[in-house]
């Protein structure tokens, strides 16, 4: 990760160094080491090539017993099939814009109730922080059903907000992980801005924020996933198909009277899941190389 | 190098930011062209829902479009779904359910006796006499009494739907395997031994590209019955649904027959895997299976796109001196109570069902159309096409029998489960079976619940409560933050602090606090979704009693929800704590390794979950096309996941399917191995240490914050798997996968119990909260918090 002259001088949590290393010396725990690698990530691999394979099989091949291990033929028709039949072009609009829209609301929530948190001694700020850590302990499902009614009396029932607004309320888990990393820059720095005049919202906006970068993109990495396959949500709330998101197209692909076209649903769930996994490559040394629990420590 | 990963990169951000853009771009007018029909368009919208493939689409669709051109006062917003029961159902707990809808017949009786449906007598009188024309007499008359209600029995009472099409029920045969068996085909009718024998002869074929089984049987409840019915039984005996008579002898031999096809003679095929009413229709296409049914006409037009085999139908097989009883699946357009349109709605309905419609329907082979007239016309008989046979579907309606259900939807929900569990998972006897749907109908009918009069809920009187309550907390609170010194905190910064967790204050007053009250409160309630809020009553601990003493699916969701949390949490925690360790090795591509085993974890929700349905299949899975390998050497058998081994096997199944997320708890582990510091490593060593002695007196107790943490997070969040079981299988087979949320969902969003399931709720709640408090107060004996500063 790039540090630069801003950036606090004691480590921040999310710099992980590589002093806890083991290091393992011979030669034959190192071939177990790698015997143990490979068959485990042959097995989780697995998945994928089946998923894949089956998805170019024909609707005669997919259904054989027992199953082939490749396609005799290769259908790329499959996919362009598969993606009209669930009308693919507006589930992954409606998806694009909830996900959007989730992402930046909680980066921005839970990052200003982070700060505020962190930041500003106010009288009541330990109770309310542990009353907002409790309630991760609270499963959703007792807020659902009231959630379901009062969104109801709202007219938003078959719009995406009920599933764009609570994402704009901060997530305890996010706070928790801003208010870690706001509390550890250091205060020279905040009483610098000041100085130089800078208002509460401006040392939010213009430095807390540039700072936050790797905690920003786990937040946001995390939200997107959860968003982008979130399904109990979109089945309560939406019901035009218009408004569908993939995961409900993809559900509704199964029909009301059972699997057909095994190959089909295969493709479109390997196009599905596609983004989740460019996503993760795209940001993956936050993910792999510095890791969620960053924001856990302290 | 460098320069490749930056064109990549500039090029992500590029298609992102294109999507992204095309996304907002595409909604947006989306949602603008509908705000401006609303606001510029004067006609009449009404909103209809239906079911169907591509060729029903097409049809409703060019029904639609002819109506409106006909009827240029009315706009008509068509929505057609899939996952059809549970759009409708939410549409109608959302208090905006369509005008026109499709209602099939076996569910007349629950939504009418939610009064949910219009009747319809009213306005077709009044039509006949201003049009002179008494249309409904053309439909055949049982299709007509099919959708009359009147509380108890259908037959009599309201009309409540005009039917847009019918099936009987007959089996499908597979002609070429009948032959090569020599078994001749029973066009004329089989007796049930005679079906067995063929059955026998059929399984006995060879054939290269898998196995060949006699036939494979739909289970679901009209199916049933036909099974029922055709061996001399029935569900009840006399009017009021008191007396279950499926411990009776004839209902019991069908249900044994179905059980010994397919364990003892294993002639029948026992599909597993999907949703019960799937059956047959893949299996059958393979060309490995003789007779498939009792089903309907639906079938037609897939199996027509055969070519490897000749096909035809045949009557459903019947015992000697039974009188012949043919089960009639009819689906209407039903008009809901609640519509504002009724009249435009009408003249819809009208013209749906007219002939036109019912021309259109028959040409697609998908349903028989409900006039005599179109239904003996070549337009449904098809001479040029399969079925040959096609004018058995319209001459068994002369055998038709309404089949009466009772309004209460729990029967149906228990007949499946518990016959299930003997038909399907040889689980019961049949004998067993019948016992358990008669006890567990008795108890459900009995409970305080449906008997008792309650008193109306006081809202008024809990929102005076409420409103003093929230008010002295406010005043509290206020002379409490008063109280306190201000130190050398000072009011702007006070202030500033407020402001920025208002969001978060916000959010837990409107999102959490409320909601919990207002959920604590409707569990004290009977309501349902319908009803205003007003009509709720209040019952007490009721909602909680039933839940404990008459629910036992109550008490099978909290077996199965707890089997897979104590599988599934020990066996996630553990095996992300051994990949970390493996994954923290400084072996050279770990780096790779380190993505492979992440990736899985990216993926989840409904993808994961069809993708894990086809590797779980029994026959057609790759799973245990593998374990095959290696089990059978050993005389063992892989176990059928989600098919006769569910009981068992089922939960392990969805842990298995967590696993392969390993990487998202591994990544947290693996951070914080990566903090210990290797002194102390080191300073175990010098002490003679072992690997292992490391990893327990160190690797763990350093850890055992984040272990904590993931514990907890683990709990709760393995007590709330839903979508994994709802897609791939729905709660069954019989019950065995029906977690918690999912009976929560259900009576929730199917049944609009909103009381009864926010009761469920707490429990959930309570039940959590002392799981964690038990982690928490263990914490103190293992937890080191040293580990990570």
């Amino acid at each position: 990760m790039t540090r630069n002259a801003t950036h606090p001088p004691e480590s921040v949590a999310i710099d992980v160094s590589h002093r806890g290393r083991l290091r393992t010396g011979s030669d034959s725990s190192r071939w177990l080491t790698y015997a143990l690698l490979l068959a485990g990530a042959a097995l989780l691999l697995i998945p994928f090539y089946w998923m894949v394979s089956n998805s170019l099989k024909t609707e005669a091949e997919a259904n054989m017993i027992p199953p082939s291990l490749l396609p005799k033929e290769f259908v790329w028709a499959n996919y362009p099939d598969a993606l009209a039949k669930m009308d693919f072009a507006n589930a992954l609009a409606n998806t694009v814009v909830i996900t959007t829209l989730c992402v930046i609301g909680q980066v921005l929530s839970s990052s200003m109730v982070g700060f505020g948190f962190a930041r500003f001694r106010f009288r009541g700020r330990g109770f309310l922080f542990m009353l907002m850590l409790s309630t991760m302990m609270l499963p959703p499902q007792v807020s659902m059903i009231p959630l379901f009614i009062g969104f109801r009396y709202l007219g938003m029932i078959d719009t995406f907000w009920p599933l764009i607004i609570p994402l704009w309320m901060g997530t305890p888990f996010y706070v928790f992980m801003f208010r870690q990393f706001f509390s550890q820059v250091p205060e020279e720095l905040v009483e610098a801005a000041r100085i130089d005049g800078a208002s509460n919202w401006m040392i939010y906006w213009r430095l807390m924020l540039p700072l936050s970068g790797p905690v920003i993109a786990i937040v946001a990495i995390y939200t997107f996933m959860f968003t982008w396959n979130d399904f109990l949500g979109p089945l309560i709330y939406l019901n035009d198909p218009d408004n569908n998101t993939l995961a409900l197209a993809l559900n509704a692909f199964k029909g009301q009277y059972g699997v057909s076209d095994a190959q089909l649903l295969m493709a479109a769930s390997f196009v599905t899941m596609l983004p989740c996994i460019a996503l993760f490559f795209a940001a993956q040394r936050y993910l792999v190389d510095t890791g969620a629990a960053s924001g856990l420590k302290g | 190098m460098i320069n490749l990963t930056r064109l990549c990169r500039a090029l992500l951000i590029l298609a992102t930011t294109a999507v992204v853009a095309w996304s907002f771009l595409h909604v947006g007018l989306r949602l603008y062209g509908q705000w401006w029909a609303d606001r510029h368009d004067p006609r009449t919208e009404i909103t209809i829902l239906h079911w169907g493939d591509n060729a029903e689409r097409e049809i409703v669709a060019s029904l639609v479009e002819k109506f409106e051109a006909q009827n240029p006062d009315i706009r008509v917003n068509r929505i057609h779904a899939s996952d059809y029961d549970a759009k409708l159902n939410t549409m109608f707990a959302a208090g905006s359910p369509p005008d026109l809808f499709y209602l099939a017949s076996g569910h007349l009786p629950k939504m009418a006796g939610m009064g949910l449906l219009e009747p319809l007598d009213d306005r077709i009188e009044r039509d006949t006499l201003d049009t002179d024309q008494a249309w409904l007499d053309e439909f055949y008359p049982v299709l007509i009494e099919a959708f009359r209600y009147d509380g108890q029995r259908i037959g009599e009472g309201s009309l409540y739907g005009v039917p847009k099409d019918f099936t009987t029920m007959l089996m499908y045969v597979n002609i070429d395997l009948f032959e090569r068996a020599g078994v001749a085909v029973p066009y004329g009718g089989w007796t049930w031994e005679r079906f067995d024998e063929a059955m026998r002869q059929i399984a006995r074929l060879e054939d290269p590209t898998g196995e060949v089984y006699g036939g494979v049987f739909a289970t679901w409840p009209e199916v049933l019955r036909q099974l029922v019915w055709s061996h001399g039984g029935d569900f009840f005996a006399g009017a009021d649904f008191a007396d279950v008579t499926l411990d009776e002898p004839a209902a019991q031999s069908a249900l044994h027959r179905i059980r010994r096809l397919r364990f003892d003679d294993k002639t029948i095929y026992n599909a597993t895997t999907g949703d019960a009413q799937g059956l047959g229709e893949q299996e059958f296409y393979t060309g490995r299976i003789g007779v498939v049914g009792p089903i309907g006409r639906w079938r037609t037009p897939r199996f027509r796109s055969i070519d490897s085999f000749e096909w035809d139908v045949v009557p459903v097989p019947h015992t000697p001196g039974a009188e012949p009883r043919n089960v009639i699946v009819t689906v209407c357009w039903a008009m809901s109570s609640a519509s504002r349109h009724k009249e435009e709605s009408f003249r819809l309905l009208k013209f749906l069902c007219g002939p036109e419609g019912q021309r259109l329907t028959a040409r697609s082979g998908l349903a028989i159309p409900p006039t005599r007239v179109v239904a003996e016309s070549d337009d449904f008989l098809q001479p040029d096409q399969s079925p040959s046979n096609a004018r058995l579907f319209v001459d068994l309606i002369e055998r038709a029998q309404l089949s009466q259900m009772p309004r209460e939807a729990e029967f149906a929900r228990y007949l499946g489960e518990e016959v299930d569990q003997a038909i399907r998972l040889d689980h019961l006897t049949p004998a067993e079976a019948a016992a358990q749907v008669e006890q567990r109908w008795i108890e459900e009918m009995r409970s305080p619940l449906r008997n008792r009069a309650f008193p109306p809920m006081r809202w008024g009187l809990i929102a005076g409560i409420a409103g003093a309550a929230i008010l002295s907390g406010v005043a509290l609170l206020w002379w409490w933050l008063r109280k306190q010194k201000l130190g050398s905190i000072d009011r702007a910064q006070e202030r500033a602090g407020w402001l920025f967790i208002s969001p978060w204050i916000l959010g837990f007053l409107a999102m959490t606090l409320g909601p919990m009250v207002i959920s604590l409160l409707l569990s004290v309630t009977q309501w349902t979704s319908m009803q205003p809020l007003g009509q709720a009553r209040f019952v007490g601990l009721g909602n909680y009693t039933q839940l404990f003493t008459h629910d036992a699916d109550f008490m099978q969701s909290l077996w199965v929800t707890f089997y897979y949390a104590a599988l599934a949490v020990p066996v996630l925690q553990v095996a992300a704590l051994l990949v970390a360790v493996l994954m923290n090795q400084a072996v050279r591509g770990i780096g790779v390794f380190r993505t492979v085993f992440f990736v899985p974890s990216v993926v989840s929700g409904v993808a994961l979950a069809t993708l894990w349905v086809m590797i779980f299949d029994n026959e057609k899975g790759i799973l245990n096309r593998v374990l095959g390998v290696f089990l059978s050497p050993l005389h063992l058998m892989a176990p059928d996941w989600f098919g006769t081994d569910a009981e068992v096997f089922a939960i392990p199944a969805f842990v298995i399917m967590a696993l392969w997320g390993v990487g998202a708890g591994m990544v947290i582990y693996l951070a914080g191995l990566k903090g210990i510091s290797v002194s102390l490593y080191e300073a175990a060593r010098i002490d003679g240490a072992g690997c292992i002695r490391q990893f327990f007196t160190i690797t763990i107790p350093m850890l055992s914050p984040l272990i904590f943490f993931n514990l907890v997070m683990g709990i709760i969040g393995s007590f709330q798997i839903f979508t994994q079981v709802y897609v791939m299988t729905g709660g069954g087979p019989g019950n065995a996968t029906l977690v918690y949320v999912l009976k929560l969902y259900r009576e929730a969003f199917e049944y609009h119990k909103m009381g009864y399931a926010s009761a469920m709720a707490w429990i959930l709640f309570i039940v959590l909260l002392a799981l964690t408090l038990a982690v928490v107060k263990s914490s103190k004996r293992w937890v080191h918090y040293e580990g990570l500063r």
